[in-house]
């Protein structure tokens, strides 16, 4: 138990920084990262037992992270949708109103842009453009082939360029 | 247009975070053991499950109870109002009927013959 407990220690020294900026950028909002990031790393604390080595450390971290953020972005959309709103939007109304923003308003409109993007390429986008893991890590991450990664990618760019032209028309 | 640097967190967040992050294995070791943990939705279903059996028992024999003594008191109202009041010290001095008692019902019905009468007699006394 006392080698799990440095093992997971260990992961928190090394992940916990980087996996609150990919959660933050999906979720939108300081709080509701800072609230993933601790259901996070109690899934990887009760899952390390089970941890066995086939995939690197790395990645199993990540999966965990990745699936955690999805589940609760679909718990999101489902209890907006019930409330007749949209979570995407949501997101991108907490992006406008988060006080820790403090980059120009280019940045802003395309933190929103990305986060009307579907959960996957808002993934993908996020894990690349901010994240800037290499398509083989995503790839072992998300299951998900390169070629399928390169494209889900390139559609998020156009659709984000699309976006936030509109954005700019209608200013 | 620079990638980083867009979004920040409240001062010496990320050494607080670290810190609570590393306080989740003592947390957990400090709640019910893992085995039990995990079998108490089964212990719940089935204390609930008891406890329905239980509430199910306990209406049923209450429901019982009222109208057995529901029944006793139509009963007694019945012989009180329909009978005289000393049909309740004749039901209550009633005997069992005798033998005897039985055959002189018997003859006086004219529809029984005599001859069945006494083959009756003859079947209890052999």
């Amino acid at each position: 138990m006392e080698n799990l407990e440095q093992v997971f220690n260990q992961i928190v020294k090394d992940y916990s920084e980087r996996l609150y900026w990919h959660v933050r950028r999906m979720v939108g909002s300081h709080e509701d990262a800072d609230d993933l990031l601790q259901d996070i790393f109690l899934k990887i604390w009760t899952a390390l037992p089970s941890f066995r080595g086939e995939a690197q450390l790395y990645t199993w971290v990540w999966r965990i992270a990745t699936n955690e953020t999805l589940n609760h972005l679909r718990r999101e959309k489902v209890r907006a949708a019930l409330r007749f709103s949209s979570a995407d939007e949501l997101v991108a109304q907490r992006i406008q109103a988060d006080p820790y923003f403090n980059g120009t308003e280019a940045q802003r409109e395309l933190a929103k842009a990305v986060a009307r993007l579907p959960e996957k390429q808002r993934q993908v986008f996020i894990m690349r453009w901010w994240d800037e893991l290499s398509y083989e890590d995503i790839s072992a991450i998300t299951g998900t082939s390169v070629g399928a990664l390169k494209a889900s990618y390139h559609i998020a760019q156009e659709k984000i360029k699309l976006n936030l032209s509109d954005a700019h028309v209608s200013k | 247009m620079t990638k980083r640097n867009d979004i920040s967190v409240p001062d010496g967040y990320f050494q607080q975070l670290e810190q609570r992050l590393q306080q989740i294995p003592s947390a957990r070791q400090e709640q019910a053991p893992r085995g039990v943990r995990r079998l108490a939705p089964y212990f719940a279903y089935a204390a609930s499950l008891v406890l329905l059996a239980a509430a199910g028992n306990l209406i049923l024999r209450k429901t019982a109870v009222s109208e057995e003594t529901d029944a006793q008191w139509n009963y007694v109202s019945y012989l009180a109002q329909e009978l005289d009041p000393d049909g309740l010290v004749e039901l209550k001095e009633a005997q069992e009927p005798t033998d005897e008692d039985i055959r002189s019902y018997l003859l006086a019905d004219n529809s029984i013959s005599v001859e069945l009468i006494a083959s009756l007699s003859y079947e209890e006394n052999y």
